[in-house]
């Protein structure tokens, strides 16, 4: 299958060049204003593995694809506009690295030399003024006088939405198998704290959020040429936003002081999901959407609408 | 997708979603539309609609015709079992028997037993109790001291069982019973034997519970006598058995589902003008319950596929009783104070009276915990 191909393919680059190394010099800069330098040689592998088009139509595969590289790319905390770069690729093809703004805040502008905003605007002359999420990655706000106005696909929020969706996922997956083998390995008291039940049924908890935002998002992604996209994705949002919170904070309590460090590399996955939550509408913007939908199919049609299967 | 947990994605097939069809027409001309059932527990034992169930052959519906059933996916059966749930369908007189014990005959019963006691499930008419809990063993099922001693002709019971839901009003029980010595893993010497709740030597006592109800019950064996016949699976092959059991005890859509009427009444409280705050709450709970189905959903196509997704069941059960647990108080929280008679607050504090049990039967949150994190590999 070509598609399983993809993936392993963006696994195998992925795991071989993004490591911590490779994250901590992309969050670092000259001054504490300035951090955030694009990691070139890690793009350049990507380039070459050709990954930087996958979703987009000449390559012959599918949105559905790049969602999945997406996840894959959350799974190692790639430090680069991944996400953007797929979907400009789909989407706004043109010369030059292209990143997508969310309102005026673009990840990457300062190395763009494209940016689309979110309401249907492409912009090649910009200012850029530097800032960050609370992840270290850059979100830059950009200052421009002269754009294009340009066609957005259907359901273009939700479409970024559901690539927080599927950071969010692979972040959370590798959380939990931080937090599988370090509970396996440290010691306490003479044995493996892995031994202890509260420690257990943490993990437990942690698997539970875990696997029901890997279905919550794969939901989204199977519905997404159907009428149902928007809901789904919405439920993913909501659904995945609020298993972040849980699994970083299980995590971090697994890990103990060693996972507070800097020095762990922890804190760039759970520092990511507790930023992705928020891009693209946090859990309430979403909840607000569906609650509304459901309100206006009413009491008798609740169910009908919760459960009806796509078209 | 990691280590012990495995939620491929699934999707209904197009006979399940047709059959949906005539699941919603058929409660809709089956339930009075001002019925209100209070939760899954309350009224819920009414034979003649489980009958109707029956007639349409949605009782044992994955089990050979043969044998009464109707050979269709278990697809199509969490369709039919989740439109019902949804719809708060008085569903308890069957649905035991449908969902475990049948089950159970049709993987270790012999020929004889499953064309004896299947067909009237299927039809409707004829109900089970569970007998796994005792006085003295609830989580430690292993512990269980009600023995059966070999004697001429069959095997003489003495014991109590406790919890056994409906049996003051069911035919049979399928009971976990002591055969033999427990050995080192204190799983051997266990077999289950189907007793028959009205035979002698049998007296069932309900038991109060917090909401007023008396559906669960206190069941005593003195010198009762079955047949050899009687017996169900291998004698010693217990504990094998009770655990395929509770696969099937732990898989369903019920297990995130008690309190959904609360959801919809509250759905019909705000009516088309609902507050920021209590949209924001309907999105949320609808989320869960959508991600909990499609959850639900993997594991009735693991059950299709004939694997044994007890881990990911485990997990299901524990994440929806979290669910419907928080689900009635935050609903409480997004209405104001109510009058006593009102639709949403009486279905609020039914559910609320009765959701101390939901992470209690069928395993407790602990203990599914634990097979969690066995699962996982941490135990």
């Amino acid at each position: 299958m070509m598609h399983d191909l993809i993936l392993d393919t963006a696994e195998r680059v992925f795991t071989d060049h993004c490591n911590k190394a490779v994250r901590d010099e992309a969050e670092s800069g000259p001054a504490d204003d300035q951090r955030g330098l694009f990691p070139e040689d890690l793009w350049a592998v990507v380039k070459e593995a050709g990954l930087h088009q996958v979703g987009g139509e000449e390559s012959g595969s599918t949105l559905v694809d790049a969602f999945r590289v997406i996840r894959l790319a959350g799974k190692v905390a790639l430090p680069m506009p991944f996400a953007e770069i797929l979907v400009s690729n789909r989407f706004f093809q043109g010369e030059g690295l292209t990143t997508v703004a969310e309102g005026l805040v673009a990840p990457w502008a300062r190395r763009a030399a494209r940016v689309v905003t979110d309401d249907g605007q492409l912009v090649t002359e910009f200012d850029v003024v530097q800032g960050a999420n609370l992840a270290g990655e850059p979100r830059d706000e950009i200052v421009f006088e002269e754009f294009e106005s340009i066609e957005l696909p259907p359901n273009f929020r939700a479409i970024m939405a559901m690539t927080r969706v599927a950071s969010m996922c692979g972040g959370l997956e590798k959380l939990l198998e931080l937090t599988i083998d370090y509970v396996g390995e440290r010691k306490q008291f003479g044995r493996p704290i892995s031994g202890f039940q509260a420690v257990q049924h943490n993990v437990a908890r942690m698997a539970g959020e875990v696997a029901a935002s890997i279905r919550a998002s794969d939901a989204a992604i199977e519905a997404m040429d159907t009428n149902r996209f928007v809901l789904q994705v919405a439920a993913a949002k909501v659904r995945v936003g609020e298993a972040a919170g849980i699994v970083a904070e299980i995590a971090h309590q697994a890990h103990g002081a060693m996972g507070f460090t800097h020095e762990h590399e922890l804190h760039q996955y759970t520092r990511r999901l507790w930023a992705w939550r928020d891009e693209y509408g946090h859990e309430t913007e979403w909840q607000q959407l569906i609650g509304r939908e459901v309100a206006a199919v009413g009491a008798e049609r609740a169910w009908a609408l919760i459960s009806d299967c796509a078209s | 997708m990691f280590s012990g947990l495995n939620f491929e994605p699934a999707q209904l097939p197009t006979e399940a979603e047709i059959l949906r069809t005539g699941v919603r027409e058929f409660i809709a001309r089956e339930i009075p539309s001002d019925y209100l059932p209070n939760s899954d527990f309350n009224e819920g034992h009414v034979p003649a609609f489980s009958r109707k169930l029956g007639e349409q052959g949605w009782i044992g519906m994955t089990w050979p015709k043969q044998y009464g059933g109707a050979d269709r996916s278990f697809f199509e059966r969490y369709v039919v079992t989740e439109e019902l749930l949804a719809a708060g369908a008085p569903v308890s007189a069957h649905w035991i028997a449908d969902r475990q014990s049948g089950p159970l005959l049709l993987r270790y019963g012999t020929e004889a037993q499953k064309l004896k006691y299947l067909p009237p499930i299927t039809r409707g008419e004829s109900y089970f109790s569970i007998g796994m809990s005792e006085p003295n063993s609830g989580s430690d099922l292993a512990s269980v001291q009600t023995r059966a001693s070999k004697v001429e002709g069959g095997w003489v019971v003495n014991g109590t069982k406790l919890w056994s839901t409906d049996a003051h009003r069911n035919h049979y029980m399928v009971a976990l019973v002591r055969t033999g010595p427990p050995g080192e893993s204190r799983h051997e010497g266990l077999s289950q034997f189907l007793v028959d709740l009205h035979g002698d030597g049998v007296t069932v006592r309900p038991i109060k519970n917090i909401a007023g109800g008396e559906d669960f019950n206190e069941v005593v064996f003195e010198d009762c006598f079955v047949t050899a016949e009687h017996l169900v699976g291998t004698v010693g092959n217990g504990w094998e058995q009770v655990t395929s059991e509770l696969g099937y005890e732990r898989s369903g859509p019920e297990r995130f589902l008690s309190a959904f009427r609360v959801f919809v009444e509250f759905v019909r409280y705000v009516d088309s003008n609902p507050s920021d705050e209590q949209s924001a709450l309907i999105g949320r709970l609808a989320s869960h319950v959508m991600t909990l189905r499609q959850m639900s959903i993997s594991v009735a196509a693991m059950l299709q596929a004939g694997k044994n997704p007890a881990t990911e069941a485990a997990l299901v059960k524990s994440l929806g009783n979290d669910f419907e647990k928080v689900l009635p108080e935050l609903i409480r929280l997004a209405t104001p104070r109510l009058g006593p008679k009102h639709p949403l607050r009486c279905s609020l504090e039914q559910t609320l009276l009765h959701s101390p049990s939901f992470t209690i039967r069928g395993g407790t949150r602990e203990i599914l915990r634990g097979v969690i994190a066995r699962g996982l590999g941490l135990r």
